[in-house]
């Protein structure tokens, strides 16, 4: 989703316009703009239906009651001694945002693709320059997540957390 | 017990690596545009079906306040060859093809048709926008002189330079699909497609073809789609 997204990045810079800086070529995924577009327009189906499974799953089994942030997180943030339970705290509220941060991605998305059909969305986010960074900026967010959110693992569970979760042993 | 011979590496990890090394093949150099083309001829076909739910074929798309319209320069110039030279005294728009009454409209014909002004946003495939105002005949008010055979189902628009598109006729009959003439209330420049163009805010920029020669109605799509779609870009282009 990511590489595919900067190949299309690329024909038309965000920041700059046509002389703007370009990503180099070994992070992109498509070859050109239409094989980037080809690349971005199929796996936003996995990537969506993706997150709605997960959305189903959280809601049909009630995991939400106790998987994302709470009260009692916040205030182990703020006033807790225990530095495992802090830990924990910081994992779930890191965990909690990024999905959110999914969904904006997607209404983004989709607000750029079809402007025309779904124009309240695309007037959600004002101009089309903001729509446009926004989209973008959903990707070094992404990416700070993932590796705040393996930090934070490590810092939990060490490395034999990380081992056992991609059984390397 | 013998013990085994020595390997490089164990079977497991052949395929691991051979895994990883034909991604990266595929992924990356010549193999990559090959391989999103395959992607693209899978999924296309669904991506077009939604797209045309999606579409509202009679329900105009919800306009701007021409204070929101940009300056000339916000509307990128592109064109895949030449900009060519066409004398207005000549210039003829044939309407013809699966119609009972194929047509030759000069451009005064055109310009004496009732005339529908829009603010639109031009998005291109590129990834820009542009918030411009369009002046023109409505290309359905066009296609009913020429009266379509029931059979018609697309339209292509040759343009002088020899591009070339096509459309799903729902899309070309759009009460928002215009053969423009003006831009801002002026004539069109040469660069923006003088002397007619289409305008649409429903399809990406390049489908709104410049220098509209040709409007031809067809029962069937031809193998080839239009000038970029038959270079890879995805046919429908609907926004």
């Amino acid at each position: 989703m990511i590489s595919s997204g900067l190949q299309i990045y690329n024909a038309n810079p965000v920041f700059g316009g046509r002389g703007g800086w370009t990503f180099p070529r070994v992070l992109l995924l498509g070859g050109w703009l239409a094989g980037g577009r080809d690349w971005h327009f199929a796996i936003m189906w996995v990537f969506s239906l993706n997150l709605l499974l997960y959305g189903l799953y959280i809601g049909l089994t009630r995991r939400w009651h106790r998987r994302f942030v709470s009260s009692s997180d916040l205030q182990a943030l703020q006033t807790g001694r225990n530095p495992k339970r802090k830990t924990y705290a910081w994992h779930r509220l890191v965990y909690t945002a990024i999905v959110p941060l999914l969904l904006l991605a997607i209404a983004s998305g989709l607000a750029m693709y079809k402007p025309a059909q779904l124009p309240w969305l695309a007037a959600l986010f004002g101009n089309w320059q903001t729509l446009r960074t926004v989209h973008f900026i959903t990707v070094p967010i992404v990416l700070l997540f993932a590796i705040v959110h393996s930090l934070l693992a490590l810092k939990a569970g060490g490395i034999r957390l990380i081992q056992s979760m991609f059984q390397l042993r | 017990m013998a013990s085994s011979p020595q390997r490089p590496f164990t079977r497991r990890q052949l395929l691991q690596r051979s895994g990883l090394v034909g991604m990266g093949w595929l992924t990356s150099g010549c193999s990559s545009t090959w391989l999103a083309n395959q992607v693209g001829q899978r999924t296309e076909p669904l991506n077009q079906t939604v797209e045309a739910l999606l579409l509202k074929p009679q329900t105009p798309v919800p306009e701007f306040p021409t204070s929101a319209i940009e300056p000339l320069d916000a509307l990128l110039i592109n064109t895949f060859d030449t900009t060519p030279e066409i004398d207005l005294q000549t210039y003829r728009l044939t309407i013809d093809g699966e119609v009972t009454n194929p047509l030759q409209l000069s451009l005064v014909d055109i310009q004496k048709r009732p005339r529908q002004s829009m603010v639109i946003r031009h998005v291109c495939v590129e990834g820009w926008a542009a918030i411009v105002q369009w002046n023109g005949a409505p290309l359905r008010e066009l296609i009913a002189l020429a009266k379509p055979k029931s059979t018609a189902r697309f339209v292509y628009f040759e343009s002088a330079d020899g591009y070339y598109e096509s459309w799903d006729l729902a899309s070309a009959l759009h009460p928002q699909t215009l053969l423009a003439y003006q831009r801002n209330g002026q004539p069109l420049s040469i660069e923006n497609g003088a002397p007619i163009r289409l305008a649409a805010p429903i399809k990406l920029g390049y489908k709104q073809s410049k220098w509209v020669t040709r409007v031809q109605l067809v029962s069937q799509l031809l193998p080839q789609t239009g000038y970029w779609e038959d270079q890879g870009y995805e046919w429908f282009g609907g926004l």
